[in-house]
């Protein structure tokens, strides 16, 4: 699992690689801390290479959009492909995310 | 409301309609069958009316007959006396002795006399007339009876004769003004050689024989005879004894107005006139009562018969209509019903389950239209529960017992692993209100379908067969029947099964199926035919199909008594994949369970995208359990174990820690805004709804999660 953030044309960009399983979690939830002071500028996750996820992804997807909100930013899913998207549909993460 | 009244008129209508219809014919046949009896009554009446003329006229006939005589005797004594009675004239003494000879020779002749012209004897005055008369005993009187006071010369007989110089006969008299005797006279001119009247002689005829004569013999007690006048008085009657001279008087008027009366009347009259004079009537007066009494008798009778006649008709055919309605009614409702009772056992069919898997096969057969019988089995968490039940009695009432037990099974058994407690849920579910004291024979197994682990539990259903290599009773204890008594325990019993073993349910509609006083198919008959079937290598629906035949070619033509119910239950896991993995309560072992759970899926050459969320149900669920069963701090063991037929996938994760269960767990609701969504909660919830069916149990002291999907 392999976890970057950048800022690219004033947005925070995340980009997440391989397997967001349980194990993976803690190291991911360290390495997105930097969302967490976006300070209103919008975020996007590239989620084209995530293979794969796991409720504890989702819980840290959905602490990202939480603190993400508070501060008037928005949070924008790129790429998901269809595994990912079928878990995110089963929790009702589909409605909460923005999608491109 | 509206429609219900006017229908309800409209049966009443029509009702009355029918019932009118049928007064209307019976009204009809009265008035034919009357008129028929009219017309015959006429007939009858015209014969027996024929009958009085004939009877009538040999009576009247030989009356004339006899006063004929009577009266020709009479008139030719005259002529034969006549020459005497001349030789005496010279001598008015002797004349006497001529009257004498002349009443004493006949007997009709009572009296007679010779009234002269007056002073033909001029010494015997201006008036001579010698009489002579005989009293009942025959002893005759002589004398001169006219006198000043009795002059007969102003008598009309007298002066009739002497006018016209004709014989007369005179209208009937009294003897006497106190005298019963009636008496008629004949007067003769009596003339000298010139041809000159010179005395009218009398001969005095009694008449009382005639009225006794004719009515000597009456055919009827109120008929008499009379003898009339040619102008209609009477000359002879009835003694007073047969009819009172009030009744002949009221019929002699009445015949003053009608000739002979009609029938309708109160007196028919049948009469005739003498041909000669002095032109009497004899005739015979019927009481019209007394004559058609009879027939009248007869009618009244005859129309009592028709009218009773009629009266049963009526009755009859009103029965026969009314129960003819009411079996057009009864097969009506028996056609609804057997409409009912086709689509009751529709419903029932319906239940039971139609797709079998290769070792699975059951087969029921009512005895009628809908049974009491049961059977059912599907596959939960790698196991494949399976019962059958035999509700008591038939029919109807079984079979709606049947659908609540069903039903009730199929509600009850997918929360709980255990048959003993599934039964004792049953039990006391249908203890609750069971008034009619029906109750169920029971037998309820489950076979882990990947250990063979075979639990049952018994409600004094028959033991099933258990086929091995050879076929022997299922050591079941029986228990109590379901339905009886709300705390009873059905104790449960376990048996390890080897692949390829079977059990052979049935209810005892089988074992007791006979011909009818002959005996019974029994259990020896069943266990011969399992170990035909079993060295014969058969199938589920092989076995259970010649178990039909040989029932039915042993009760040949007789009809099945009771339901029949078989099912045949095989544990034959095929191509099994079997793994486990013991972990610690740590995520450091996750990364080991990715590649177990990898490992199972690509075993089974899975596709990815299934694998996938497999793996996913499946590692959440085993996070929760490393993360939750044990305290914090403490080590233990989870285990999974994975198994699958290549159709279902079964994960069994057991730890021995703190009882939890998450499936106990509320779900967070997924349609709830960004900030009121709880972080925690999701592991769970994309287990259960990834997977098929997610079961909790303590079992031993151990949590065991039973996680299965299909996979076909």
């Amino acid at each position: 699992m392999k976890t970057t953030v950048q800022e690219i044309d004033g947005k925070l960009v995340a980009t997440l690689c391989g397997e967001l399983d349980t194990a993976a979690a803690p190291e991911a939830e360290v390495a997105l801390r930097p969302l967490l002071q976006a300070q209103g500028k919008d975020i996007v996750i590239d989620c084209t290479d995530l293979e794969y996820i796991a409720s504890s992804g989702l819980r840290l997807l959905l602490s990202v959009l939480k603190q993400a909100q508070s501060v008037g930013s928005r949070v924008t899913l790129k790429n998901v492909n269809e595994v990912v998207r079928d878990v995110l549909d089963l929790t009702g993460f589909v409605s909460i995310f923005n999608f491109e | 409301m509206i429609t219900l009244q006017s229908v309800k008129t409209r049966q009443v209508d029509s009702s009355k309609k029918s019932w009118l219809t049928r007064l209307g014919i019976m009204v009809i046949a009265a008035i034919l069958v009357e008129s028929l009896s009219i017309i015959q009554s006429r007939r009858i009446h015209a014969i027996m009316e024929e009958e009085m003329d004939v009877r009538s006229q040999m009576v009247l006939r030989s009356m004339q007959e006899r006063i004929g005589h009577m009266l020709d005797m009479t008139e030719s004594t005259m002529r034969e006396n006549l020459r005497d009675i001349k030789l005496s004239l010279h001598n008015p003494d002797s004349i006497f002795r001529a009257m004498e000879y002349l009443i004493d020779d006949n007997p009709d002749i009572v009296g007679g006399c010779i009234c002269f012209a007056p002073y033909y004897f001029p010494e015997k005055g201006r008036l001579y007339e010698p009489y002579a008369y005989k009293d009942d005993e025959e002893t005759i009187y002589l004398s001169q009876i006219a006198g000043e006071d009795h002059d007969y010369t102003q008598n009309p007989f007298y002066r009739k004769v002497v006018e016209s110089g004709m014989a007369d006969w005179s209208d009937p008299y009294l003897f006497g003004p106190d005298s019963v005797r009636s008496l008629t006279t004949y007067s003769y001119p009596v003339k000298d050689g010139s041809g000159r009247i010179v005395a009218v002689c009398g001969l005095d005829v009694d008449l009382s024989w005639m009225g006794e004569t004719l009515n000597a013999h009456q055919h009827f007690p109120s008929s008499f005879g009379l003898v009339l006048t040619a102008d209609g008085r009477q000359v002879a009657g009835p003694p007073p004894s047969r009819a009172s001279a009030a009744v002949v008087e009221r019929v002699m008027a009445q015949m003053q107005e009608d000739e002979e009366l009609s029938s309708a009347s109160e007196w028919v009259v049948r009469k005739v006139r003498m041909a000669r004079d002095p032109y009497w009537q004899i005739a015979q007066v019927y009481k019209t009562d007394e004559v058609f009494a009879g027939m009248r008798r007869m009618r009244l009778q005859q129309l009592l018969f028709i009218l009773l006649g009629l009266a049963i008709l009526f009755f009859m055919i009103d029965r026969f209509a009314r129960s003819e309605k009411k079996l057009r009614k009864a097969s009506e409702q028996q056609a609804r019903i057997s409409g009912e009772l086709e689509a009751a056992r529709t419903i029932q069919k319906e239940m039971l389950p139609k797709a079998f898997p290769a070792d699975i096969y059951g087969f029921l057969e009512p005895a009628r239209e809908v049974g009491g019988d049961l059977f059912d089995f599907y596959r939960r968490d790698g196991k494949l529960f399976f019962c059958i039940g035999d509700v008591s009695g038939k029919g109807v009432p079984s079979a709606m017992l049947m659908s609540v037990i069903h039903s009730l099974f199929r509600m009850v058994s997918p929360h709980i692993e255990s048959p003993s407690v599934i039964l004792q849920r049953l039990n006391e579910q249908l203890c609750q209100g069971n008034d009619s004291n029906m109750f169920v024979t029971f037998f309820l197994g489950t076979i882990d379908y990947y250990t063979g682990h075979f639990r049952y539990a018994n409600a004094g259903h028959d033991k099933p067969f258990l086929l091995t290599e050879n076929v022997s009773l299922l050591p079941a204890k029986s228990n109590l029947p379901l339905g009886v008594f709300p705390n009873t325990v059905f104790e449960e019993q376990t048996l390890q099964l080897s692949p390829g073993n079977a059990l052979f349910l049935y209810t005892d509609g089988l074992t007791e199926a006979k011909v009818e006083g002959g005996q019974a198919f029994g259990r020896s008959r069943v266990q011969a035919s399992l170990q035909e079937a079993l060295s014969r290598g058969m199938d589920a629906r092989q076995t259970v199909l010649s178990m039909f035949d040989a029932a039915h070619d042993f009760l040949g033509d007789a009809a099945q008594r009771d339901d029949l119910t078989m099912l045949l239950v095989q544990y034959a896991p095929k191509d099994l994949v079997q793994d486990h993995i013991d972990l610690k309560n740590r995520a450091e072992e996750l990364p080991r369970l990715s590649d177990f759970l990898k490992g199972v899926c690509a075993s089974l050459a899975l596709e990815k995208k299934l694998g996938q969320s497999l793996r996913l149900a499946t590692e959440e669920a085993v996070v929760n359990a490393i993360k939750y069963a044990y305290p914090e701090g403490s080590e233990g063991i989870v285990s999974v174990y994975a198994d699958s037929d290549r159709r279902e996938i079964r994960f069994t994760i057991v730890d021995a820690g703190n009882p939890f269960d998450p499936t106990a767990a509320v779900p967070p609701d997924t349609r709830l805004d960004v900030q009121d969504r709880p972080i925690g909660g999701l592991g769970i919830l994309l287990t259960r709804k990834i997977m098929d069916s997610v079961s909790y149990a303590r079992k031993e002291g151990k949590n065991v999660l039973t996680l299965t999907k299909n996979i076909v």
